[in-house]
């Protein structure tokens, strides 16, 4: 009866977010959004998409990546580039930034796999900032002084804004869809204990290497749109480890593990720092605070704990034995 | 080329201090504290403000700076760390990086990002040895480094509490059987870890500048010092010290720091475990 409940609340919730969804593409493409509303917005969809990623790999994987930045820095580059260089159009940029980032990706987990816990994390982390010395002391990207990014024609904040929801709705689903797989299936019993996992059949690095690719492919895309907003790079910002705390903030702040998590915790993030942004200077060491704050107090994020408190798991990856 | 190696050489000394007090957290409490560099940059700020403010020689400030970032170690152990690292390392590795971003921006609203730099009295004095420059200044910072890793290490092996520290880091549970009290001893590890931290913060902000940013410059030298060295060796701590310093002086301002990061990386990838561990 109780599955019975949550399945039929589950459904309602369902469709209260595909009317949101298409009220917001209805809304911003007809105009009606206020630009400023919009820019806070369009950043709250990226952070969303890169939160779902980390805590793809931080939840689930047990990968802690301290250098998203990595992909971030790449994948935008790339974006300057292709449109500044060869003035390609920036839809074949996303493509492009994003198959770099996933290459990428794909390349540092054949080596970076076999190390355990913090040694990938300060591994990921040390790949950034060699990635940062290169592209200053790079002449191709015009060294520390950065690039601007040349569209024609330029998008407009609708556009871009519609590009980043989309992206964070497709990050989102493909991470729902590939936990609710067998390859999320083997990802948490490899959770639960990697060795029986292993003995049963899970290809762990297999498991966890789609995890990491994906998690490359989509926080560099989030990349180019990002850079496509902003309309400038400089190897400093596009690599710097800002990307990782503000991604690490969010998957903590709305509950590491959980589906709905990054969503609600890059839209308090983007909101604070609006907020904040009032305060230069206070704004990360507030940050810092809450983040440790909800370490301690809230080791399972808001949404964790709500669902704790009141037995309900909103995109639930349970499973349940047929009846 | 002689005084490069040189140069690299006295550099190694300070780099094996900045590293020893990472090391001994890793080893002991298994705790990846990313806040270490900080650690020693907020030490480098202290002492200079005391030099400034209250018009103390640079290694007087040591009499202040030590034994309050050792207790600002325990506390932050006895407090914060030893309460999440119960749920596993991830989140104590999270507070850590909070801890850096608290530091770091707390610094930058202090002081701004502008170079800082202590002044010393012998900053420009050298011992001339025919083809090689010894500057006073550097040899200090390497002699403080040297005697630093070497007394800690007698004082892990010969004393009581040293010896405890090393019990706990070998068997929590046998440990905590003799009568240890494991938080209590990562309290002290942290404590010492910190007053290392402080001791390398004057040694790296006499001969160079600093910024509120250079933090994670000196994690990374002291994650490679871990890494290299292996943890809980001496000798490791100091070679691995060595390294770093002559990668640095080889490689030059502009690509010092990246042939530091591709022998961190190389070394992460073919032997994690360090060049010396047992």
């Amino acid at each position: 009866m109780k599955r019975h409940q949550t399945g039929l609340l589950n459904q309602a919730l369902l469709i209260v977010v595909i009317v949101v969804l298409a009220v917001l593409y209805l809304c911003a493409a007809l105009g009606l959004i206020d630009s400023n509303v919009m820019r806070i917005m369009l950043s709250m969809c990226l952070y969303c998409a890169m939160g779902t990623m980390w805590n793809l790999m931080s939840g689930h994987c047990g990968l802690t990546s301290l250098g998203q930045q990595s992909f971030v820095g790449l994948a935008g580059y790339t974006l300057a580039v292709m449109t500044t260089y060869y003035s390609l159009p920036y839809g074949a940029a996303i493509i492009v930034g994003g198959i770099l980032s996933a290459l990428l990706a794909l390349g540092l987990s054949l080596v970076f796999f076999r190390m355990r816990g913090m040694y990938f994390a300060v591994a990921t982390w040390i790949t950034a900032e060699a990635l940062k010395t290169i592209f200053t002391s790079w002449g191709f990207v015009k060294k520390g002084a950065g690039m601007t990014v040349k569209l024609r024609p330029y998008p407009t904040t609708m556009e871009i804004f519609i590009l980043a929801l989309t992206l964070a709705i497709v990050a989102t689903l493909v991470v729902h869809f590939l936990l609710k797989s067998r390859t999320g299936l083997g990802l948490s019993a490899m959770g639960n204990d990697a060795d029986a996992a292993s003995s049963v059949g899970v290809n762990i690095f297999k498991s966890k290497l789609v995890c990491f690719v994906l998690a490359g492919f989509f926080t560099g895309i989030a990349g180019v749109i990002f850079y496509m907003n902003k309309g400038s790079i400089f190897p400093t910002g596009g690599f710097s480890i800002e990307w990782t705390v503000s991604i690490v903030f969010i998957v903590i702040i709305g509950g590491v593990g959980t589906s709905v998590g990054p969503i609600v915790g890059s839209i308090i993030y983007v909101l604070l720092s609006e907020f904040l942004s009032k305060y230069p200077g206070w704004s990360n060491i507030i940050l810092g605070i809450i983040a440790i704050v909800v370490i301690v107090v809230m080791p399972d994020g808001i949404v964790g704990t709500l669902q704790k408190k009141f037995h309900f798991e909103i995109m639930s990856l349970r499973r349940h034995a047929p009846e | 080329m002689i005084q490069q190696i040189v140069n690299g050489i006295l550099l190694g000394g300070v780099y094996a201090l900045v590293g020893v007090g990472m090391s001994m957290i890793f080893g002991i409490v298994q705790l990846t504290n990313l806040a270490h560099g900080e650690f020693v940059i907020l030490s480098a700020y202290l002492s200079t403000v005391l030099c400034t403010n209250l018009g103390l020689h640079p290694l007087l400030t040591l009499i202040i700076t030590v034994p309050l970032m050792f207790v600002i170690g325990m506390v932050l152990q006895n407090l914060l760390i030893n309460r999440v690292m119960a749920r596993g390392s991830e989140p104590a590795l999270l507070v850590t990086f909070g801890l850096s971003i608290i530091i770091q921006n707390t610094l930058l609203l202090l002081f701004s990002a502008d170079a800082q730099r202590m002044v010393t009295s012998f900053q420009s004095l050298s011992v001339d040895l025919g083809p090689i420059k010894l500057p006073v200044l550097q040899l200090l910072v390497f002699g403080i480094g040297l005697v630093v890793v070497l007394l800690l290490d007698l004082f892990m092996k010969k004393t009581y509490l040293g010896q405890s520290i090393r019990a706990t880091s070998d068997d929590k549970t046998a440990a905590t059987l003799m009568g240890v009290n494991v938080k209590h001893t990562y309290g002290i590890a942290m404590g010492l870890a910190m007053g290392t931290a402080a001791l390398a913060g004057l040694c790296v902000g006499m001969p160079w500048t600093f910024y509120p940013t250079s933090g994670s410059q000196y994690l990374i030298i002291a994650f490679g010092v871990v890494v290299i060295g292996g943890m809980g060796s001496i000798k490791g701590t100091l070679v691995a010290g060595l390294v770093f310093g002559l990668a640095q002086v080889l490689g030059g301002t502009n690509y010092g720091m990246l042939v530091s990061y591709a022998v961190l990386l190389i070394m992460l990838i073919v032997r994690p475990q360090g060049l010396f561990s047992k």
